[in-house]
């Protein structure tokens, strides 16, 4: 009876440790697994191309700042666009580059910037288009957003959702702002041949634009602003319309070009 | 008759045919060139859309973002043996985040963050609190979560959609608590962090909640968290009920203003706290539950100034863990350089609870960072920091001085 008893305590005993040593088995291949997916994934990411980006400038307050710009909204719809992601990312970048006329800046406009459009519903139908850019002021960054006829792609209204600059309050300004209502890209790039051939025409609606900043300041973050409503509209021209404003930009630059040849 | 029609034109006839020629002349020369673009119309055309890919493809490019990450980092310690004063820990990582969209709306995202970590001669520097049982490799998840966005819409018409949008959306899965500033600042990769791993010895902890807007000028956050840390565990604990309130993002775009108001009542898990001692009483089981009652306010100033923007920080929070009162305090002020190439910070922490003893856990901080990237959105991040931490009073042990040197890469 006690070998027994011994002998069945001693199997019990080994039965705990069986199955203690299976249970710490069982736990280590799961670590294992763990561990083991975890680092295909992340060698997979480090060989492959850059596949994808975090989300870049956005509305801090989509809904809200959305249902303002369009009380008639019923739903809205967010996408992330970036050059490195297209098919032809290189090709439009450097075409971004030629058409703003002006370097990229390599901080706040890189090849692998996220850009954020909202694209506005009523009900079924497409009502409007919300895109917006960060450029380099003098003071730090300027964030610009725009609202567009999703037909014309003209300016519905524009505003600066973040702005670092002692010219702030001067560019925040609603009757500075309300002048680039109407605006389209190809206005842009009808300025680039009016400013050099014809600085006064009146069809040159760039020009117009009246400054808000007071005599004797610091003006380079109101060009920085004009700057990135070019820039904005040129990316919407690129991200929605294929770029329905080119034929502007190469008369402008025809133009330009036959002048320079004379 | 005849002679008088063709009679020799009078010197005012002459005058006056003279300035109609010049004007004819002038009004030719001076009138503007014929618009060149007239004519000119914008071509048409469609762009390329996700929806034209295949069912894969669609989903890695369309609204998916997938970023990789580096993290090494090295401390030393003053008081730790010298066997063991060089703190390592390694790391790499990625995080997934993908929304889906209907043809009409974006519905909900999901986010995965995850790292596989190398850690040795574990020191307690303020961003590995966690770390202190995971010597070795140790396969780690931060967010693990879904979004789903305007949850009441099925039930809504076109007009009550469009009022309600952005009020009514769920989280569900783990990510950060929503209480003090920690929602609106991302400090997954940085050194210096916020109250709330000290503070509840988590900085994420699993739950569901709703959030949106409340107001145009309000967000709001209510949520119900297991209460237990980095594992989803029920222990016996009722979880935590916590609420926040905070100015919409407008106040930071017009007046560089962030900040809100949180409140946390319930139960959480003994080991996951960071109560380091109890006073006079046994140490307790990890299993045990902690009472557990907050309020707190916080706030974020950025401003510029010469050279760069300053932002000031400040997290107050005060309640009660069992019996013990406690009293949280946070104020942090970074600098950062117009070129957005280096910036400088700087935090005092005190974390107080009142015993017999009246133990306080309270440090000061110095950091330098140096970008190599340094995106607006944070979406594109490379960076050097030099971070030295003096602590002033400690609830165990010695005051101790810990140097850190981090190499962060996100992208």
């Amino acid at each position: 009876m006690k070998d027994v008893t011994a002998r069945s305590a001693a199997l019990q005993k080994r039965f705990v440790v069986t199955m203690n040593y299976k249970f710490e088995i069982k736990y280590l291949y799961k670590e294992y697994c763990k561990a083991l997916i975890l680092v295909i994934l992340v060698v997979c990411s480090f060989l492959a191309t850059d596949a994808g980006a975090a989300v870049g400038c956005t509305l801090s307050n989509p809904a809200q700042d959305l249902k303002f710009l369009f009380p008639e909204m019923t739903t809205y719809k967010e996408e992330v666009r970036q050059f490195d992601l297209m098919k032809n990312g290189k090709e439009l970048f450097s075409e971004l580059k030629e058409r703003l006329g002006s370097d990229l800046d390599p901080v706040y406009e890189t090849f692998e910037t996220p850009y954020t459009l909202y694209t506005i519903f009523n009900g079924e139908k497409i009502i409007g288009y919300v895109h917006g850019v960060n450029v380099p002021g003098e003071g730090g960054v300027i964030q610009i957003f725009m609202s567009v006829d999703p037909e014309t792609g003209a300016i519905l209204r524009m505003f600066f959702q973040r702005i670092e600059s002692t010219v702030a309050k001067a560019l925040k300004k609603k009757d500075f702002l309300a002048q680039f209502n109407g605006l389209t890209l190809a206005d842009f790039y009808k300025h680039d041949y009016f400013a050099v051939v014809e600085p006064a025409s009146t069809n040159d609606r760039i020009a117009q634009i009246k400054s808000p900043i007071p005599e004797g300041q610091a003006s380079a973050d109101y060009a920085a602003a004009l700057r990135g409503v070019r820039k904005d509209l040129i990316l919407i021209d690129i991200f929605v319309y294929n770029r329905k404003n080119e034929p502007f930009y190469r008369k402008a630059q025809d133009e330009l070009a036959k002048r320079k040849g004379l | 008759m005849r002679m008088s029609l063709i009679k020799v034109p009078d010197s005012m006839s002459l005058f006056l045919a003279c300035w109609f020629v010049a004007f004819t002349v002038e009004t030719i020369y001076s009138a503007e060139a014929p618009d060149p673009f007239a004519g000119i119309s914008a071509a048409t055309g469609k762009v390329s859309t996700a929806a034209d890919e295949n069912a894969f493809s669609r989903f890695t490019h369309d609204n998916f973002t997938f970023k990789k990450e580096i993290f090494s980092q090295f401390a030393w310690s003053d008081e730790a043996p010298s066997s063991s004063n060089i703190y390592s820990r390694q790391s790499i990582g990625f995080e997934i985040l993908k929304k889906f969209s209907t043809r009409t709306s974006t519905y909900a995202a999901f986010d995965l963050q995850m790292r596989l970590v190398r850690r040795d001669h574990f020191l307690p520097v303020v961003n590995d609190m966690e770390g202190a049982d995971r010597d070795g490799f140790y396969t780690e998840y931060h967010n693990v979560y879904a979004d789903f966005y305007n949850i009441l819409n099925p039930l809504m018409s076109d007009k009550t959609r469009g009022d309600n949008a952005g009020r009514f959306n769920l989280r569900v899965g783990r990510s950060y608590v929503p209480f003090g500033i920690n929602l609106q600042t991302d400090t997954h990769g940085t050194l210096l962090q916020l109250s709330n791993e000290e503070n509840f010895g988590f900085e994420r902890d699993w739950g569901a909640g709703l959030w949106g807007s409340l107001t145009p000028d309000l967000d709001y956050n209510v949520s119900y968290l297991l209460g237990s840390g980095y594992d989803m565990s029920f222990d016996g604990q009722h979880g935590l009920a916590v609420t926040r309130l905070s100015l919409a993002g407008k106040y930071l775009n017009n007046y560089g203003l962030e900040g809100g108001l949180s409140f946390m009542t319930g139960e959480r898990l003994m080991k996951s706290t960071a109560i380091k001692h109890t006073g006079n009483k046994p140490r307790r089981e990890d299993t045990d539950t902690v009472d557990t009652i907050r309020e707190g306010v916080d706030g974020r100033y950025t401003h510029i100034v010469p050279g760069g923007t300053m932002s000031l920080t400040a997290e107050l929070s005060t309640g009660q863990d069992d019996d013990d009162d406690i009293f949280g305090q946070l104020y942090q002020a970074d600098f950062l350089n117009h070129s957005r190439k280096w910036g400088l910070a700087s935090q005092y922490r005190r974390f107080s609870r009142d015993t017999e003893n009246d133990l306080a856990d309270e440090s000061l901080f110095g950091e330098f960072t140096w970008y190599f990237r340094n995106d607006v959105g944070n979406t594109t991040l490379h960076w050097v920091k030099l971070n030295i931490e003096k602590q002033l009073e400690q609830q165990e042990g010695q005051n101790d001085v810990i140097v850190s040197v981090q190499y962060y890469r996100y992208w």
